[in-house]
């Protein structure tokens, strides 16, 4: 275990440093000296029992404006500015928040959160340094998002709001929703690193509503990323979630009950990667194995999943909603294979965590806002791709579903049973797509059914960016991606028995 | 900061906005002081405290309107704030159905309503850590079969928050919780389950005990042990509390006048209709002293009354914002619920359960498998399966499916044990027949 204080130097480095004390400077009116010496009060305040200490600072601002039945239903901004102190001593952690950032609130903050050292021992280990401290740079942003006119902004929703209705008459109402948001993030740390980061996402949705008789359905899409206002203003991108979302609704107004029971289940490629995401994601963050309550915790290296079966989490992908050029404690995002081939291979690790399992530094380590500690998390969470066509998937099933869209998912991290609702789907009978039904729940074990994974498509994509991980209490935004898959024995929780 | 405090920054903010030319504008200003205590295997693991602040300012421009919030509550920032949502206003487009609500709907004096416990502020952290130790030993203690723990938490929080707007209406006051909670593992030959429970209260001395919460945690976990799927099968679903009141509260969530005159809502034209079994009262009581979803107005200041939602099995009214009763030209009533329970009838939970000769007793939900559009329902699920009148073995890896009016339809019996635990509370409920997927 690496345990210098002083951290390697280069160039660029230096350069992120710079920009981390000006950012400092801009956002909080606040000297790097000031700040150290915040954290080495904190430090030494926890009596030589080898604490840690960091500051997490964020500044910015988040703006939406939605369109709901042909009218600007609400506009909306939302500024931030705050700061987080940490104290680790061991497995144990002191924390504060301030929702004004000034020297004598961080102080204040330090004498809360290293009050914590009076309940630890010294446990002899301090958090790893990261294997690199060079930051990525991965959003491709020559614009703020948040400096886009409402005037600009309020014109694309009126057109995917006209294109949505032209679309099918039976399309009665659309709801159109623009969010987009830049925050800076400073880390300092004990250690005496400090990095910033700048941070655009920006996301889209879409919902339509059809009527038929006395039937309605919604149908909805979206996508976004950590990019420009540009790429979802240009005329491809949002007409394909205008379509996809129109569509949808009108289609599920002619499908029928899902069926009830064990069944092959295919699943499309992208969105429903939400299946890895609960089966396998969470189960291999650091902090529960770590405390021995994940269903995957005494199965490292052991078989966890069929042969065909390789699960990536990359916060390095340029441009994704769950990329990030640094994780919320400073550490640069990594790519990490959590399971290769079947055999399970990485955990995902914060600070913290990484150190108490002397386990590799993942750059795992984030949190919703300066508000909370972080915690180990994923990024973009997918599966890779194996040899078989998506078409010669769906033909080798007699009977069973095919489904496309997902709503979201749970996992219980202990007994590693999972659940994702389909808000979608189709039935396959004799190799062939026959009808759509309506969504229906499906739930598996973690740890058992990816061993049922007996083909692996060659199409793998990632989700459109409009993912949202939630974990006590928390929300990150993250990907999942897969390719098209067929998984055996599903039980499937249609109502039609 | 003392609530005067805040209601002179809210005062100032309207005049600010009225001089800076809003035509109509309204502000909530909330402060609050939390700690969290969190312990593990016996030891402290976690220590947390902070102070919170926060505004939201609308502001509307004849019937164009843009919101902001922030935390920075100095002078300038004020102002500036003011300026930039009223810009904002003018920027965006009108919409005809927006606006405050109407004077004679908003709240002028108020009950006491008991929402704050000062005494939670003077609890030492050893008091907090001590309680949250007592939980988690009492859940680890309970079955050697306990065998880790996710750990347990005493938290608090106290506040204070201020409504005020352009009308004329400006109220506020104070409010605390505090909670208890613990979490452990049960294993047995390799398989493990969580179990976990928590108490939640307005004052401290109305906190259920740690060694209840630990016990009935203990409990928790214990009871799923050897959980194995059943065959897909039609059969009687009964409800415990917890699940009961979950789903109420996607019930009535749909009877959302936001919902409503979208039509995105399997309430649309069910007005004075029937949509439960005649047995199923639902009301909503903002008003009841110290529960956790009191509030003497709501969050536009309107007056807040006792409703009956569900009469007898037939829908009485939807939760109406102003907005939503603009747009469906209704009176409002408030478009958010207080204490919103399912009225408790006179079965006891163990007769409800000796009534059903082979079904699910389902006591755990996972996903997102509702629409509040369809009213289509279907759930990850876990309980015990009941066979002749009796618990016989706990189940998981199985789904819960049917559409929520028909769910309501075929309550067939009603517990008698509701316990203003949550918000929202029901007492165990009887569905008499739903659709269960499993091997």
């Amino acid at each position: 275990m690496a345990k210098s204080n002083t951290p390697a130097k280069s160039s660029t480095l230096d350069a992120h440093v710079m920009s981390a004390e000006a950012a400092l400077h801009d956002r909080f009116g606040l000297t790097y000296g000031q700040l150290q010496k915040v954290i080495a009060d904190a430090v030494k305040g926890t009596g030589g029992k080898n604490g840690f200490c960091d500051v997490f600072l964020q500044a910015g601002s988040a703006l939406g404006v939605s369109l709901d039945q042909g009218v600007i239903k609400s506009t909306s901004a939302s500024h931030t500015s705050g700061a987080g102190v940490r104290v680790v001593v061991g497995d144990k952690t002191g924390y504060s928040h301030t929702d004004h950032v000034t020297v004598g609130n961080l102080r204040r903050c330090a004498t809360i959160a290293r009050a914590i050292s009076e309940h630890a021992v010294d446990s002899g280990n301090v958090p790893l340094s990261p294997v690199s401290s060079v930051p990525h740079d991965l959003y491709a942003v020559t614009d703020s998002p948040v400096g886009i006119e409402l005037k600009e902004r309020i014109a694309l929703l009126r057109k995917m709001d006209q294109l949505a209705r032209a679309y099918d008459a039976r399309i009665t109402n659309v709801t159109v929703g623009l969010f987009v948001e830049d925050y800076t993030v400073i880390i300092a740390t004990s250690r005496g690193d400090i990095m910033a980061d700048k941070r655009p996402l920006v996301r889209l949705n879409v919902s339509c509503l059809a009527e038929e008789g006395t039937r309605r359905e919604t149908g909805s899409s979206g996508g976004g990323g950590r990019f420009g206002f540009e790429v979802l203003s240009d005329e491809t991108y949002w007409r394909e979630h205008v379509q996809i979302a129109a569509k949808q609704a009108i289609d599920l107004l002619g499908a029928t009950a899902a069926p009830a029971g064990e069944m092959d289940v295919v699943l499309g490629g992208g969105w429903p990667g939400v299946l890895i995401h609960e089966a396998v994601g969470h189960g291999l963050e650091g902090d529960f194995n770590r405390k021995g309550t994940s269903a995957f915790s005494t199965l490292m290296g052991q078989s966890v999943a069929s042969k065909l079966v390789t699960v990536i989490d990359d916060g390095t992908i340029a441009d994704r909603r769950g990329s990030l050029n640094i994780d919320d404690e400073g550490t640069p995002t990594g790519r990490t294979v959590l399971i290769e081939n079947g055999r399970l291979t990485g955990y995902l690790q914060d600070k913290q965590n990484a150190s108490l399992m002397q386990s590799k530094l993942t750059g795992n380590g984030r949190r919703q806002d300066y508000r909370y500690a972080p915690m180990p998390r994923m990024t973009n969470t997918y599966m890779a791709e194996g040899e078989s066509s998506p078409e010669e998937i769906i033909a080798s099933v007699k009977y069973g579903i095919y489904a496309t869209t997902f709503g979201g998912g749970q996992v219980d991290i202990t007994n590693g049973d999972f659940t994702f609702s389909a808000t979608g789907a189709f039935l396959i009978e004799d190799g062939k797509i026959t009808r759509m039904v309506k969504g229906a729940t499906l739930i598996g074990n973690g740890p058992k059914a990816l061993h049922n994974v007996t083909m692996v498509g060659n199409d793998v994509s990632l989700d459109k960016g409009v993912g949202t991980c939630g974990k006590d209490g928390q929300g990150v935004p993250v990907g999942v991606g897969m390719p098209t898959i067929r998984i055996n024995n599903i039980t499937v929780g249609g109502s039609k028995s | 900061m003392p609530s005067e405090d805040l209601e002179k920054i809210a005062r100032n903010i309207i005049a600010e906005a009225k001089r800076a030319g809003a035509t109509d504008c309204d502000v909530t200003i909330s402060t609050r002081s939390a700690v969290e205590t969190t312990v593990r295997m016996g030891e402290v693991e976690k220590l947390e405290g902070a102070q919170m602040r926060g505004v939201e300012f609308r502001a509307l421009v004849g019937h164009k309107s843009a919101s902001t919030s922030t935390s920075d509550l100095s002078a300038s920032a004020i102002k500036q704030m003011v300026r930039d949502t009223i810009a904002m206003a003018e920027a965006s487009e009108a919409d005809p159905y927006s606006g405050l609500p109407e004077v004679e709907d908003l709240c002028t004096g108020y009950p006491e309503l008991n929402l704050y416990d000062p005494s939670i502020a003077e609890i030492a952290v050893e008091r907090k850590i001590e309680l949250a130790m007592a939980a988690e030993s009492a859940a680890r203690e309970a079955d050697s079969r306990i065998t880790n723990s996710d750990g347990a938490s005493f938290n608090d929080s106290s506040g204070a928050f201020i409504h005020a707007n352009s009308r004329g209406f400006v109220g506020g006051y104070q409010g605390s919780h505090v909670s208890l909670s613990a979490g452990v593992v049960a294993s047995k030959d390799g398989e493990m389950q969580t179990g976990g429970w928590w108490a939640t209260s307005r004052d401290f001395k109305g906190l259920e005990s740690p060694e209840k919460v630990g016990k009935t945690a203990a409990q928790r976990a214990l009871r799923q042990l050897g959980a194995r799927k059943v065959k897909s099968q039609e059969v009687p679903v009964i409800y415990d509390p917890l699940m009961a009141a979950r789903l109420l509260s996607q019930f009535i969530g749909a009877a959302s006048g936001a919902h409503i005159y979208r039509k995105s809502s399997f309430m649309v034209d069910k007005l004075g209709e029937m949509v439960a079994n005649s047995i199923v009262t639902v009301i909503d009581d903002p008003l009841m002293p110290g529960r956790l979803g009191s509030k003497p107005f709501d969050s536009e200041g309107m007056k807040c009354q006792t409703r009956t939602l569900i009469k007898d099995g037939r829908l009485e009214t939807y939760l109406l914002s102003s907005y939503a009763g603009r747009k469906l030209n209704c009176k409002p009533n408030s478009g958010s619920v207080g204490n919103l329970y399912l009225k408790p009838g006179d079965s006891t939970p163990e007769s409800i359960i000796e009534s059903v000769k082979n079904g699910l007793l389902l006591t755990s939900v996972s996903g997102m498998g509702f629409n509040a559009v369809t009213g289509d329902y279907s759930m990850g699920a876990s309980g015990t399966w009941i066979e002749n009148g009796k618990l016989a073995y706990p189940v998981s890896g199985i789904t819960v499916a049917g559409n929520v009016l028909e769910m309501f339809g075929n309550i067939e019996a009603i517990g008698n044990d509701l316990n203003f635990r949550s918000s929202t509370v029901s007492p165990t409920i009887k569905i008499s027949k739903m659709t269960v997927a499993g091997e």
